[in-house]
């Protein structure tokens, strides 16, 4: 590679995961009688009701944001919710970044992400990729514990600590799994075809080709995040290139799923927490064929430990029930309040969606923050219109002033929570909140804001997006 | 200068339908059953009637749009009719504005017509809107009970209450009105509960119970008000009169603004220190109050916004039986909302419909003792966003 190439690297790095984790040995007994569930271990990440792919790759950007604002912003996913509505403007917006930004959507297969990471790190832009998956699966099918819903993302700079030293493609159109709109969840041809067919003639050559263009050996690897088109195939993988370093990707599987698109950039941000400067880390995406990257530690990674955590803090939970019907497997009567839905208006979007989605409130002339911006303040001596400077609530400090566990209103995932909430600098919002764990929430509980499904209409597949506070911190898992 | 309407406004009829799940009744003929009462109760002819007022706050799904409903409904000919709408407190904004144009002296006698028709939504509880407006883009869907149950965590937070103290409170409003809802021939809910089957029913949104939520009913009520002038000239001698009526609107002080704790009402304060001034009394002059009594905790802390216990005591005053039918304030001596029922637009003029009677001593098995004054209490919207009219009725002389 080339002395400009190798200047460019990964500054920021990471992972995020729904709070839920399904339990998948208790869970697959609910699938005894049927013969189905598998021998399952470990845990299966989750999304809420009020979770898509765009808001776990929002969260995931949030760990890597940093101040320097990006040229470019990219939305990565095979699961994105809308077919015609920009997701990449949707990140823009939420994560108030400049409307000046240049903005793209990548999909096609679970490559794309990584196909999208070589991309930006052959350019010469400051980006920011954002990967989100919830993909839609099948009660009693594999794919429903193999895979789990999250979200990644990478920020792509001149000054990385993370630095490519060597890549190679190939291009397959290798149907191991498709999707379509006609088929909307995941169908699966024989796993021994893809076992073996998939390692011999995609993954070890393409990872061979990118040792060879780093000009390093394999046992020079020291990490590898090597997708698995199935559990299991890192050992055949691993033994066809000689490559014995530990594969968090595998790792990552065990602990969450498989998580698609959003998975090559999550295993990588656990390999960056682990490394150290020098050690050289391969990272190999697959899906219609393989990228392969290989990156030298030389510096900090923003992000990654937050991925790290992620992995052992959230709820767990064993109700298949529950599982099925948050995957979208199940879809319950839930009795005639269910049929309330609300038609979001694109006028209404058009003047409030990015204040909205950006949770930007506004300060008046004397310092009052409030939410929403008004043309004369909320603040009691106000008597007349004011300038207002906008103001970004999501990482404000807050608390909860009021609080209730809603059971008349639908939710898809009672009880419905809300309650009033005091942000530190002033502002008030009521609010919806999110990730109740066992104990619920009280008043004067600390919150943080996390970007959610604020309205999901259906029968005319449109959805909104808005804040909602969930618990300051995760409960840890057993080990 | 303003010197408000006390004793400008007398109340010469009245009439409420039965309250409840009245699926054989349209709100046309609800309209018609509490008109027609009042009118008998007036002893006035229909063609007297120079001006309409019709609430109904939930236009979407029960008697429609504008006031037409009830011109059609009453055969008012070519009168002037409007529809006012002010959420739950729609009831007092209609008696409201047939009160002003009285005392305006644009007419001389008006009709206040609360109706609503909830039973129509095919479910419980209330409907919700289906237009998206720029607050849905952030706004809670939260019910109704959901809303008011904000009060309870944020009043025991306070006043370092225990939830279960505060529990034990609201079953006992609920208790009370059971009785007193019982006794009521026109009440949606006319059986007495005891205190274990309230404190243990069902949640609807914590801490409230299925108990602490009143019920959502089919109804109208219609007040025919007049000048006293006019109600002597009609041979009534000391008629009952508004001593006032005052509403406060929150302007969003309340979820926009650091100051409120969430405890208490603040709009409920302010209309009844208006409505304490304009009829020159205080709280400790009332004979009995009729309150907005949606939910257990709004009645515990409307006691207190309208100063009739101390801030923090109305869990001890509701407790020591202070507001039960033989206590020293009665309050929902008709049951309530919890258990008259609550069809939106009509609660308010269902409210000074008991006051009105209590003050006639024609309130059947429920009448009191003594008197003298009483206050309607009728809050739209939610603690953190509301409507509150208070009025207070009294005798002219």
């Amino acid at each position: 590679m080339s002395e400009e190439i190798c200047r460019r690297g990964i500054s920021g790095l990471s992972g995020y995961l729904p709070m839920l984790r399904l339990d998948r040995t208790s869970a697959a007994k609910a699938l005894r009688f049927a013969g189905l569930g598998g021998r399952n271990a470990g845990y299966r990440s989750t999304a809420g009701w009020d979770e898509d792919a765009l808001t776990l790759a929002a969260e995931a950007a949030r760990n890597v944001l940093g101040t320097a604002q990006p040229d470019r912003v990219c939305f990565a996913s095979t699961s994105a919710p809308f077919f015609e509505r920009g997701h990449a403007p949707l990140l823009v917006d939420a994560l108030a970044l400049p409307p000046q930004t240049r903005t793209i959507d990548v999909a096609g297969c679970r490559r794309c992400a990584v196909s999208a990471l070589l991309d930006a790190l052959l350019g010469s832009d400051d980006s920011l990729i954002a990967v989100g998956e919830k993909r839609p699966v099948p009660a009693g099918s594999n794919f429903q514990f193999a895979w789990g819903d999250g979200g990644s993302a990478v920020r792509v700079s001149d000054e990385g600590g993370a630095q490519l030293v060597g890549h190679a493609s190939s291009s397959h159109d290798f149907v191991d799994i498709y999707s379509s709109r006609e088929h909307p969840s995941p169908y699966g041809y024989e796993e021994r075809f893809v076992k073996e067919t998939a390692t011999r003639d995609i993954i070890a050559p393409t990872i061979k080709a990118a040792l060879t263009d780093a000009g390093i050996a394999a046992d020079d690897i020291d990490h590898a995040c090597v997708i698995e088109p199935l559990p299991g195939m890192w050992r055949a993988i691993g033994k066809a290139c000689g490559i014995t370093a530990p594969n968090h990707a595998s790792e990552l599987s065990a602990a969450a799923g498989d998580l698609g698109a959003a998975h090559p950039l999550f295993s990588l941000a656990m390999a960056v927490d682990a490394a150290k400067p020098g050690d050289k880390i391969l990272l190999a995406g697959f899906g219609s064929g393989c990228d392969a990257l290989i990156f030298e530690m030389s510096g900090p990674v923003a992000g990654t430990e937050q991925a790290r955590q992620a992995l052992t803090h959230g709820l767990i939970f064993n109700d298949y029930v529950r599982f099925i019907s948050l995957t979208g497997a199940l879809d319950l009567d839930w009795g005639v309040r269910s049929e309330f839905e609300q038609k979001a208006q694109a006028t209404v979007l058009h003047r409030n969606g990015r204040d909205t989605i950006g949770f930007i409130g506004g300060r008046d002339t004397k310092g009052s923050v409030q939410f929403p911006k008004s043309r004369i303040p909320v603040r009691p001596d106000a008597d007349g219109p004011e300038p207002m400077e906008d103001v970004r609530l999501v990482d404000v400090p807050a608390k909860l002033v009021s609080v209730t566990a809603d059971r008349l209103n639908f939710t898809p995932d009672p009880p419905f929570w809300f309650g009033l909430v005091q942000f530190e600098n002033g502002a008030r919002v009521m609010m919806e909140f999110t990730d109740a764990d066992d104990e619920g929430f009280s008043v004067g509980d600390e919150v943080t804001m996390r970007l959610r499904i604020k309205s999901h209409n259906k029968s005319r597949g449109f959805r909104t997006y808005f804040w909602k506070a969930g618990p300051l911190r995760r409960p840890a898992m057993e080990a | 200068m303003a010197t408000g309407i006390k004793d400008r406004i007398a109340i010469i009829g009245m009439g409420c339908t039965q309250f409840g799940e009245l699926w054989d009744k349209s709100p046309e003929d609800l309209i018609v059953d509490a008109f027609e009462e009042a009118l008998a109760d007036a002893g006035l002819d229909r063609s007297q009637i120079d001006a309409a007022w019709m609430g109904n706050a939930l236009d979407d799904i029960n008697v429609g749009n504008s006031a037409l409903p009830l011109a059609h409904a009453l055969r008012l000919k070519s009168k002037p009719v409007s529809r006012v709408e002010n959420m739950c407190a729609t009831g007092t904004e209609a008696l409201r504005a047939a009160s002003y144009a009285v005392a305006a002296g644009a007419v001389d006698f008006a009709v206040a017509v609360g109706v609503e028709k909830l039973k129509d939504t095919g479910y419980g509880g209330l409907p919700l809107r289906t237009k998206g407006l720029a607050n849905d883009l952030w706004m809670p869907y939260g019910s109704a009970p959901g809303t008011f149950a904000q009060l309870a965590g944020a009043y025991t937070a306070r006043h370092g209450l225990a939830a279960e103290d505060l529990k034990r409170a609201m079953a006992h409003v609920s208790w009370k009105s059971h009785q007193n809802g019982a006794l009521n021939p026109k009440a949606h809910l006319r059986k007495s509960v005891d205190m274990e089957t309230i404190l243990n029913a069902p949640m609807i949104a914590d801490p409230l119970g299925l108990f602490d939520c009143c019920g959502v009913s089919d109804g109208a009520a219609c007040a025919i008000v007049t000048t006293p002038e006019i109600a002597k000239s009609l041979g009534i001698a000391n008629p009952v009169t508004v001593k006032a009526i005052q509403l406060s609107a929150s302007h969003g002080w309340e979820a926009g603004y650091s100051e409120w704790d969430g405890a208490f009402v603040r709009n409920t304060r302010e209309a009844a220190k208006n409505a304490y001034a304009e009829a020159g009394i205080g709280a400790n002059d009332l004979s009995l109050t009729e309150v907005h009594d949606c939910f257990s905790i709004t009645e515990l802390v409307t006691m207190e916004d309208l100063g009739l216990s101390a801030d923090g005591r109305a869990i001890f005053d509701i407790l020591d039986g202070r507001y039960d039918r033989d206590g020293a304030m009665p309050c929902q001596s008709d049951g309530g909302l919890k258990c008259f029922g609550h069809p939106v637009g009509a609660s308010g003029l269902r409210m000074a419909y008991e006051i009105y009677g209590q003050l006639q001593g024609r309130a059947g098995d429920r009448q009191l003792a003594k008197v003298d004054f009483g206050l309607t209490h009728n809050l739209g919207g939610q603690p953190a966003n509301s409507v509150a009219a208070v009025s207070i009725l009294g005798r002219l002389n």
